[in-house]
């Protein structure tokens, strides 16, 4: 079974769908003309770029250029977390990027090399587009966990001192933080994966269908990849927040302020 | 006798502003000290300091005799209890909040016995029934004496009270006054009751983070 292509006018009448949600906003009183525009073109740039890029990628199938890839992949993640949970790079940068290296590495590798078993582990079609996902729901998931657990611990910064007093350690008197901050970043996931099939029709396996897939065959891919998604957000918050517990706090276990970006 | 807790020329800053500066004074074991002066004194910020919350510029803090260090501060963190203004009981029951710091590994084989908590809740004046009230519940003065319970289940021997006396009414205060009445108990507290400062041994005035004055009350 074929995909049927979107030829360049088709593609022109679906950007011409945009100008209702425009319209509306406009309406409303809401101007983000400026916002709408740059959010398609910065898409439809990346996405093209992405495109020729992963054609090359997949022609190649070489496995120094796939790791390259994820490892850019990583480096874009690491600084698009640490951007987004208000904290510096200059410090945090090494922290996650081991947490989320190394849940990628693992879940991705557990999942094409024990699961998938394509002929090549390093088959990109696989591994490229996987890994991705992957990551790309673990991003989320850090920048949840990193965001809760440290505005927590600013805003109860009285509750933690009381800890501390009353004889915890550092790794004890942030445990209640920390569960909440784990638990804020896979609860998304786990909302999702009780109400997948009857809530909405996931991404992947609309692609996979779209694409030519069986149905069935699709289901098995999409339960592979939230199990994997799952695993891996909660390895990578788990790992990211420890890491972060050295770097946070100074030798009196108070939390350094020059670690926290301005806003 | 050697103090118990020292400042020596201890300055304070925090956020590039003065907080405490060049302040010196020591406290003997069982001895009680009261801080007084406006608000933004830096009376709270010197409890703070004792405690390891402040980083200081310039001076040292002595802790029995030991130099305030990222080492020494588990000492006085695990010597002392600290009762704020608003007391931070961390828990949803009062019986979890009593029991809270023995989950953690310094106290967990130092668990009370029920009998040990009847008896540290009857001290102070509380009803047996608290246990199980719900923390956000109970006053503010209860909570303040909640927290001196969990003080006093630690055996601590040393106390950092924030305006203690302030929440409380007539017996409370009574009852709070007969604890400290023990001369093992040595007490580093800010506050502006009369009747608590006639009490304490030393009574230190602070102006915007300087030490004003010290008063010494009864044997030096």
């Amino acid at each position: 079974m074929e995909t049927l292509d979107i030829a360049l006018p088709q593609m022109a009448i679906l950007y011409a769908l945009c100008l209702i949600p425009w319209l509306l906003l406009w309406l409303i009183g809401l101007r983000l003309s400026r916002d709408l525009v740059i959010g398609i073109v910065r898409m439809t740039i990346q996405l093209s770029l992405v495109g020729i890029y992963l054609k090359a990628l997949f022609n190649l199938n070489d496995p120094w250029l796939n790791g390259l890839w994820i490892l850019v992949m990583l480096i874009v993640a690491d600084l698009s977390i640490l951007r987004r949970a208000g904290v510096k790079a200059r410090y945090f940068a090494l922290a996650t990027f081991t947490a989320i290296g190394s849940s990628i590495l693992f879940s991705t590798g557990y999942l094409v090399a024990l699961v998938i078993q394509p002929a090549h582990f390093y088959e990109a079609r696989y591994v490229v587009p996987l890994a991705g996902m992957i990551l790309g729901n673990c991003l989320q998931g850090n920048v949840i966990a990193l965001e809760r657990f440290y505005s927590a611990l600013r805003k109860n910064e009285n509750e933690y001192a009381t800890f501390l007093m009353l004889g915890a350690t550092r790794r004890e008197a942030v445990r209640p933080y920390f569960r909440d901050g784990v638990k804020a970043a896979i609860n998304p996931t786990l909302a999702s994966m009780a109400t997948m099939g009857v809530v909405s029709l996931p991404g992947m396996m609309t692609g996979q269908i779209l694409g030519g897939s069986e149905p069935w065959l699709a289901v098995k891919y999409q339960i592979a990849i939230m199990i994997c998604i799952f695993t891996s957000s909660t390895i990578a918050t788990i790992i990211n927040l420890k890491l972060s517990l050295n770097i946070a706090f100074n030798e009196f276990d108070v939390l350094k302020d020059e670690v926290f970006a301005r806003r | 006798m050697s103090p118990i807790i020292r400042f020596d020329q201890v300055t304070v800053t925090a956020l590039d502003k003065i907080i405490l500066s060049n302040i010196s004074f020591a406290l003997l074991p069982g001895q009680k000290a009261a801080l007084y002066g406006k608000s933004g004194a830096g009376k709270s910020s010197v409890l703070r300091t004792l405690m390891g919350l402040h980083a200081i510029q310039s001076g040292t803090v002595y802790f029995q005799g030991e130099p305030l260090t990222s080492l020494s501060v588990r000492i006085i963190r695990n010597c002392t209890a600290y009762i704020g203004q608003e007391p931070v009981l961390g828990a949803e029951s009062v019986r979890e909040a009593l029991l809270l710091p023995f989950q953690f590994k310094a106290h967990r084989h130092h668990r009370p016995t029920e009998a040990q908590l009847m008896a540290v809740l009857h001290r102070l004046q509380l009803p047996a029934a608290i246990l199980n009230s719900k923390s956000s519940r109970i006053s503010g003065g209860e909570k303040q004496r909640i927290a001196l319970a969990r003080g006093l289940l630690l055996d601590k021997k040393v106390y950092l009270l924030d305006e203690v006396t302030s929440a409380l009414d007539r017996e409370s205060k009574q009852a709070v006054f007969e604890v400290f009445s023990d001369p093992q108990l040595t007490v580093l507290s800010v506050s502006h009751d009369p009747e608590w400062m006639e009490r304490c041994d030393i009574v230190i005035e602070l102006e915007t983070g300087i030490l004003n004055k010290i008063e010494r009350h009864g044997n030096p």
